[in-house]
This record gives structure tokens, C-alpha cells and sequence, in this order.
């Protein structure tokens, strides 16, 4: 029982921290698609 | 002609009487269970798509049993239990089924093309809007994938079974099947048939969840926009490209349904209008078609009969209620870290029932204020939901095998 807790725990905190790189991931491109579409914008 | 001459003309009535006490009850009632669900189905009490050919195959299979000629009884749908490669090729040729569930079914390919459809359906514009809102809710109300592992050990089940039935609280019936045939193949039948009937249930379960746990003075709060964020095709389709490859990179054997989702998103963001039509259309409605006919086929009396279904069904009610209010509490969360600006009903929508918790979330809210409206952020933590479910499909189908290793029970 203590190790299923432990592993729901691990498997929780993975999950947590891979969400929030995912956010992150999500922010990092749509700043740079964002930054280059005006880059271009401007270009012409 | 004596009594059992007679009978032997009707096979199916013939095996009902000739079956144990146990598969002769389970025989009726999954036929009186199929019909219950074509007409839940039709009164739109259950998602009717996936329900009427579930709920019509399930009388079907139980009451179409046979002697066959090997002398065991079966049907001429399907034997999911087949192993035998000359078995096997010998049944593709006679059980009209066979074919859609062994080249379609357990190798996840149904659920792949079930996966594009909703990746088409999906504006993922609004979770690249406000992608750590959106994912905090999502993760949140991942509490029923996690916690439920633990109880499923506790009662009884290993580590494969326990990951699969906890599965049902992402509320996502492809990752459930995903997950089941990955990790324990002798109840992904159960596991799916639960996971399936569970998730129409939301729709009806849930209001009363945020009733019970969000007050109607907090669920009647506005929200405050600073801002219109505005988010190009382009910026989309970058987002479904560098997350597909990403994602892929990270979990490999869940790469198949990543790949899927984001297809579905670059086809709609690409433009590709033709692709769209036919991903959104008849490959996504024939999908969901043959899913929900092989998942009511599939309950079959002397298949699916186990000591443990019952203990799924617990842990599958446990799963979903447990992954609402873990929703709900990351809708607090968020309402006390913003000062109290932020509905908490919102929280609800993390569980990643698309579209179906986001409108739960907007109607519950429209109840007691109709002119605040939830959907756009709501329908961004449903998205996301999505995403964190397959992250955590991801997680147990990878690390449950090496833990095996770890404590070999």
C-alpha cells in the first residue's frame, strides 16, 4: 500500500511538472511565431 | 420431436438452458442492460452515438450464442480470447467482426482514428491563450488518475490492472483502451465497457458535484478579461508540430495517440479542407461507430463475467469523482491566487470529457447568472485536459513495466 502511495505520488509530481513544461512549451512558441510573423511584417 | 430437439432449433434460447445459473442470469441481463442503453442513448441521457450500437450489440452478442462446431458455445461475432495464429486466421474468415477487431481494434488503431477526429474538432487557440491556467486545471483535475492507484492496489489489483482502471479518471475513453491494452489485456474488455458507460455519465453526474461543492454566490462570479488574446493558425500549427515531436520524444509508446491528436490539429490549422471533411466526418463517426459496436459486442456473458467487474465499476465511479472534485479544488486555487476574480466552476472543465465538461461548466454558471460567460476558458482547461490525460497515459504505460522490476509482488 505504501509503495502504490509512493508511486501515485511520483507518477503525480511527473505529471505536474511535466504539464507546466508543456505550458511553458506553449508560451515559447507562440512568443516566437509571434515574433517572427512581425519580423516578416516589418521585412516588407 | 422431444423438448430438447425442439429447443436445439432455436441455438440461442437452447444454450441460454444449457449454461450455468451465472451465464444464464448474465445472459439476460446484459440483453435487458443493451436495451436500457439504446433507450438512455435516445433520450440523450447517454452519449447516443457511442450508446445505441454499444447498448444494441451487447443484446445482440448475449442473445445470438451458439453451439459451435467444436462443440463449445460461442457467437459469430468475435473471440477476443483467441490466441492461436491458425485460430485466429480460420475465425477472420467466419465471425463477421473478427477482422474489425483484430486489425482495428486491439492494436489501438480505432481509438488513433478517434483520437484525429478530436484533434480536428479541437481550437487549441484557446489553451495556447492561457496554457498554465489551462494546464494547472487540467492537472488538478487529474486527481481520480492518480489517487484511484493506489485504492485499486488496496483492493486487490496489480500494478497493470491498477494503472488501467485508474485511467477512467482522465475521462478519456481512448487513453482508457490505450492504457488497458498496453497494460493488462485480460480486462481491457471490462475496463472499456466501464470507462465508456462511466464518461456518458458526466453529462448528468457532474452538475450536482459543483452544485454540492461551489456555492451559488461563487458560482455566479464574473470573469474579468484584461485582454483579448488573439492567436493566429499560425502559431497553432507550430504549437501542434513542437508539441507532437516533444511529446513524442518524452513517451514513446504513447507517440501513436500524440501523433494522432496533432494531426488532427495541424490538418484543421493547415487549412487542408478536404482532410478536415473527411477526418471530421466519416472517418471520426465511423470510428466511433465500430468502437461502440465492438464495446457492446465484447459483453459477451461468458467474456466479460469476473469477479472483478464489480470492483471496476466501484473504482471507475471513484476515478471520476475523485477527478471533479480535484478539478473543483484547482478551480479554488486559482480563485483565492487571483484575489478572488476567478470562478471556481471552471475547475470542472480540467477533466477532459471535450466538449461535454466545458458545457457543464457554462450551463451550471448560466443557471444562477446568464450573462457571465466560462466557455473560452473552460473550453481551453477541457483542451488541456486532453494533453495532461495523455501525459499520464504516457507516464504509467512507461514507468508501471520497469516498476515491476522494482517490487515484483
Amino acid at each position: 500500500m505504501n509503495s502504490s502511495v509512493s508511486i501515485a505520488l511520483v507518477v503525480f509530481t511527473l505529471a505536474f511538472v511535466l504539464s507546466m513544461l508543456v505550458a511553458a512549451m506553449i508560451k515559447v512558441v507562440y512568443w516566437t511565431v509571434r515574433y517572427l510573423s512581425s519580423r516578416m511584417e516589418n521585412r516588407k | 420431436m422431444t423438448g430438447t430437439d425442439f429447443l436445439s432449433l432455436f441455438q440461442g434460447v437452447h444454450t441460454l438452458l444449457e449454461s450455468s445459473t451465472a451465464i444464464m442470469l448474465a445472459r439476460i441481463g446484459f440483453m435487458i442492460l443493451g436495451m436500457l442503453l439504446v433507450y438512455l442513448g435516445k433520450k440523450g441521457i447517454l452519449e447516443p452515438l457511442l450508446m445505441i450500437p454499444m447498448g444494441l450489440g451487447m443484446s445482440a452478442v448475449n442473445a445470438g450464442v451458439l453451439t459451435l462446431s467444436s462443440g463449445q458455445q460461442g457467437t459469430l461475432f468475435l473471440d477476443p480470447l483467441v490466441t492461436n495464429q491458425e485460430q485466429l486466421f480460420n475465425l477472420m474468415q467466419i465471425d463477421f467482426l473478427q477482422p474489425i477487431y483484430t486489425l482495428m481494434f486491439s492494436n489501438g488503431l480505432i481509438a488513433c482514428f478517434v483520437f484525429m477526429g478530436i484533434g480536428v474538432l479541437l481550437d487549441v487557440g484557446y489553451v495556447l491563450a492561457r496554457p498554465f491556467l489551462s494546464m494547472f486545471l487540467a492537472i488538478c483535475a487529474e486527481l481520480g488518475t492518480v489517487a484511484t492507484f493506489p485504492i485499486a492496489t488496496a483492493m486487490g489489483f496489480n500494478a497493470n490492472d491498477a494503472a488501467s482502471i485508474s485511467m477512467v479518471g482522465g475521462a478519456d475513453g481512448p487513453m482508457v483502451l490505450y492504457t488497458s491494452l498496453m497494460l493488462s489485456k485480460d480486462l481491457f474488455v471490462p475496463i472499456g465497457v466501464v470507462a465508456y458507460l462511466y464518461l456518458g455519465l458526466t453529462y448528468g453526474g457532474y452538475p450536482y458535484l459543483i452544485k454540492f461543492l461551489v456555492p451559488a454566490k461563487l458560482r455566479a462570479l464574473p470573469i474579468t478579461e484584461k485582454k483579448v488574446i488573439v492567436v493566429t493558425s499560425g502559431q497553432k500549427l507550430a504549437f501542434a508540430v513542437v508539441g507532437c515531436t516533444v511529446l513524442c520524444l518524452l513517451f514513446p509508446v504513447a507517440a501513436p495517440l500524440f501523433f494522432s491528436l496533432f494531426l488532427g490539429v495541424a490538418v484543421r490549422e493547415a487549412g487542408l479542407q478536404y482532410f478536415v471533411d473527411f477526418i471530421g466526418g466519416p472517418l471520426l463517426y465511423g470510428a466511433t461507430l465500430f468502437l461502440g459496436l465492438t464495446l457492446g459486442v465484447l459483453c459477451e456473458a461468458s467474456t466479460i463475467l469476473s469477479p472483478k467487474v464489480l470492483l471496476l465499476l466501484i473504482l471507475g465511479i471513484i476515478a471520476l469523482l475523485l477527478s471533479g472534485i480535484g478539478g473543483i479544488m484547482g478551480g479554488y486555487i486559482v480563485y483565492l491566487l487571483s484575489g478572488r476574480k476567478f470562478n471556481p466552476v471552471i475547475g470542472i472543465a480540467g477533466v477532459s470529457c471535450v466538449p461535454t465538461t466545458a458545457k457543464v461548466a457554462q450551463k451550471i454558471v448560466s443557471e444562477v447568472a446568464p450573462n457571465v460567460v466560462v466557455l473560452p476558458i473552460a473550453l481551453g482547461a477541457s483542451i488541456s485536459g486532453v494533453i495532461t490525460t495523455a501525459i499520464l497515459t504516457g507516464i504509467y504505460v512507461t514507468i508501471i513495466p520497469q516498476l515491476k522490476l522494482l517490487f515484483p509482488q
